[in-house]
């Protein structure tokens, strides 16, 4: 034995030998090669299942790296749960399905480049997917470019289903005019007529707050003020210190870690004593929870999705699906959290496409228009594909109705308050397909 | 006698010529043979290339670091983008005009403060300015579209008066291999020239080259200003490659990006950071092919490894090589 690992024999011979030579670096990296090559052989488990059937090839890009490599993760778990399922129901139109999965590292350049590795190189047959909407708003144009079905898994920026619109675009959930239009009743008629609005300072907040404002003051209600708030902004406090004076709620548009600390600070500086406290859903997200702790007790909220298996969640479609991915999230975050509407919304968003794809009997891109007009209209009812609930993708815009959830946080869990139908999300269409 | 431009001529000078010929050659070859995918890379390895090539002028000639480079090609994508979006039909020399403009007075604005600083307070100086313009961009949803970005069509090839035509990736390719072509030679005479040698000279010793009687700062605006605008350009071609504008690209992390390239090709030279460029973005296609997420592990590997053992970067290791 010698005194230093470098000096044994074999960390000699493997590596260390005060200096790399060339032999050394060429031998472990053909090594490496290697090992890499010998993974790539090893056969994807639907193949021996579907013999030579030729599969269809779905694409998905999700940030799997950079700031929204959280969410993208959990984004792809939904993807990937939805597969699966296909797979092991004898896939679709008697065809595996082919998962292939790229990173755009959270950039739009790299999007942009992905969308097009995928769609150009890959030759998938349609994509689902898409986390944050400046990609998403980027990518678009290369589907519509190359004619094949995007189904946006969470991507929530309205233009994407208004001003900018595409055709080959769908969007199988909800967004933030919708949302307004389901929960505004709630807010001035239970919880206060006067509100104040504290926003993300960016394209999604500032559309979100336009979408409060309309159908609060339409509901008879008044927004008195509105306080927004940069992206990023570590301590929230020196800005929630501004929100005084007169009005009964304060409504929150935030999300992520900005949530938390937009949270924590008004309880802090005793806002939630004084104010009722209202959001998006995404301020209490269940990965959120833990860190809130009685911070957020009382919350009201709405959300598409909310991980309880209450009434009307007390399905036995929504349990399959709440057990598969709280086991399936286990492997990527081993504190086991539970799933949120990114794993919801990206497991319908593939099942809105397999039932296209069954309905249409698309056989690859050169049947997208008759993909399209399949999907186009399309009305789900609840089941295992769709344990949410009941959804229509609306042929004038791609935009998806669904039915959304009131919620409160008691005890630190989410808490059904009222259940909004589908019917009563409704909001005209805005967009004018090229 | 006309042979005695031609006797001048050193051995490595006329190396230099058929290089750059043998390599222009292969660009302009690559679409036509390269499949539609990587022909797009290559005209995007093209438009970075630019983009390193610019900060080269003020990191390796100057030696100043700079960290403000995303601020100079975010502003010419959006100036670009300013032109395509207002002006009907969309006019490609309008956009080229219209994003110069923008990244040129950017340039002259951050230029005109930051070059009162040296070292590390320069670098600073341009990252804080840079913040501020992602800001602005950012937040001013109206305008620029905010976090979305602006999306717009691409404006079609026109060569005064010689009427006008649709890209192709084919044509797009050659117009911005052209582009980056004529750049290139225009920044290497300039570099050449006394001015250069005025640059390179603050690069090794500033209070010498005060001292001779320069007028330091004046010299370091316009090299900031010539380093934005040649930024602003390769986001003038980004934007028409890609016909939108995001606020991403103003963001710090882009300039760090641009630093790395000048550090695995080769500050100094140039070609060097092009080579870095090109490097770079390949290494980082091809690993996250083979592990997704995963791959900025094996990337982060290799650029410590060159650091390492290619301080000089990989155009330095090259010509030594190559003089061995």
């Amino acid at each position: 034995m010698t005194g230093r690992w470098q000096d044994e024999s074999w960390a000699r011979s493997m590596w260390w030998s005060g200096k790399t030579t060339r032999r050394k670096f060429l031998a472990l990296s053909s090594t490496a090669a290697s090992a890499l090559g010998t993974a790539m052989l090893v056969p994807a488990p639907w193949r021996e299942a579907f013999g030579q059937a030729r599969p269809y090839k779905i694409g998905t890009l999700q940030p799997l790296s950079g700031t929204a490599a959280a969410g993208g993760k959990t984004a792809l778990v939904g993807v990937q749960m939805a597969v699966e399922r296909a797979n092991a129901t004898g896939g679709i139109n008697g065809r595996p399905v082919e998962l292939i999965v790229a990173d755009y590292e959270s950039k739009p350049d790299v999007g942009r480049r992905k969308a097009e590795k995928l769609v150009v190189e890959d030759k998938i047959d349609a994509h689902v997917g898409g986390y944050l909407s400046n990609v998403c708003l980027a990518c678009m144009p290369v589907y519509e470019e190359h004619r094949l079905v995007n189904m946006v898994g969470v991507c929530l920026d309205t233009t994407i289903t208004t001003s900018k619109c595409s055709r080959y675009t769908f969007r199988p959930f909800d967004y933030a005019p919708a949302q307004a239009v389901a929960v505004s009743p709630y807010l001035v008629g239970k919880m206060g007529k006067k509100w104040h609005i504290a926003y993300l300072d960016y394209a999604w907040g500032q559309s979100t707050r336009d979408a409060y404002i309309e159908q609060i003051k339409k509901n008879g209600g008044d927004v008195v003020g509105t306080t927004g708030i940069p992206l990023g902004t570590a301590d929230m406090a020196p800005f929630v210190s501004r929100i005084s004076g007169s009005f009964d709620g304060l409504f929150g548009i935030f999300f992520g870690a900005n949530a938390v600390s937009f949270t924590s600070a008004v309880f802090d500086l005793g806002l939630t004593k004084k104010y009722r406290y209202a959001g998006d859903g995404a301020i209490a997200e269940s990965t959120h929870l833990p860190a809130l702790g009685q911070k957020i007790e009382g919350f009201i909220g709405i959300n598409r999705y909310v991980p309880v298996l209450d009434p009307p969640l007390n399905t036995p479609h929504h349990r399959k699906f709440f057990d598969q991915a709280v086991a399936a999230l286990k492997k990527i975050d081993p504190s086991g959290p539970l799933p949120d509407r990114y794993v919801q919304s990206n497991f319908e968003a593939t099942n809105f496409l397999k039932l296209g794809i069954k309905k249409s009997g698309f056989r690859g891109r050169e049947d997208t228009m008759k993909l399209i007009e399949a999907l186009e209209g399309m009305e789900v009812k609840e089941g295992d594909d769709f344990p949410q609930g009941d959804k229509m993708l609306r042929k004038e815009d791609h935009q998806a109705f669904i039915r959304e959830f009131i919620f409160t946080i008691q005890g630190n869990k989410h808490k059904i308050v009222e259940v909004i139908p589908r019917e009563q999300t409704i909001v005209p269409p805005a967009c004018k397909f090229v | 006698m006309t042979t005695a431009p031609a006797a001048r001529r050193t051995p490595s000078a006329v190396g230099y010529r058929i290089g750059l010929t043998v390599v222009l050659a292969l660009l302009a070859l690559a679409p036509l043979v390269l499949p539609p995918f990587w022909q797009r890379f290559v005209t995007e390895i093209l438009i970075w290339g630019l983009l390193a090539m610019s900060s080269d002028i003020l990191i390796g000639y100057t030696g100043m670091v700079s960290f403000g480079h995303s601020a100079f090609f975010g502003l010419g994508m959006y100036g670009a983008a300013a032109a395509l979006l207002t002006v009907k039909p969309p006019d490609l020399w309008l956009a080229g005009l219209y994003g110069l403009v923008g990244a040129g007075v950017v340039a002259a604005f951050v230029a005109y403060f930051a070059t009162r600083l040296r070292d590390i307070y320069f670098a600073i100086s341009t990252l804080v300015f840079s913040q501020i313009f992602y800001v602005i961009i950012f937040t001013w949803t109206e305008v620029t579209g905010g976090e979305n970005g602006l999306t717009f069509s691409q404006p079609r090839l026109s060569l005064l008066g010689l009427g006008s035509d649709r890209f192709t990736p084919v044509t797009l390719h050659w117009f911005v291999l052209a582009v980056v072509t004529l750049s290139y030679l225009l920044i290497r005479r300039i570099l050449q020239s006394p001015f250069g040698k005025v640059l390179e000279s603050i690069r090794e010793n500033e209070a010498r080259t005060r001292a001779i009687g320069y007028h330091i700062e004046r010299y370091k605006i316009v090299a900031v200003m010539l380093s934005g605008l040649c930024a602003g350009l390769a986001g003038v071609l980004y934007a028409i490659q890609n016909k939108f504008a995001a606020p991403d690209f103003v963001f710090f992390t882009v300039s760090g990006e641009v630093v790395i390239f000048n550090v695995m090709g080769g500050m100094g030279t140039l070609v060097g950071p092009f080579a870095g460029a090109a490097f770079f973005l390949l290494l980082r296609e091809g690993l996250s092919r083979f592990l997704t997420e995963y791959y900025l592990i094996p990337l982060g590997m290799i650029f410590v490894a060159i650091v390492i053992f290619l301080p000089q970067g990989l155009l330095g290791f090259l010509r030594r090589r190559l003089n061995q």
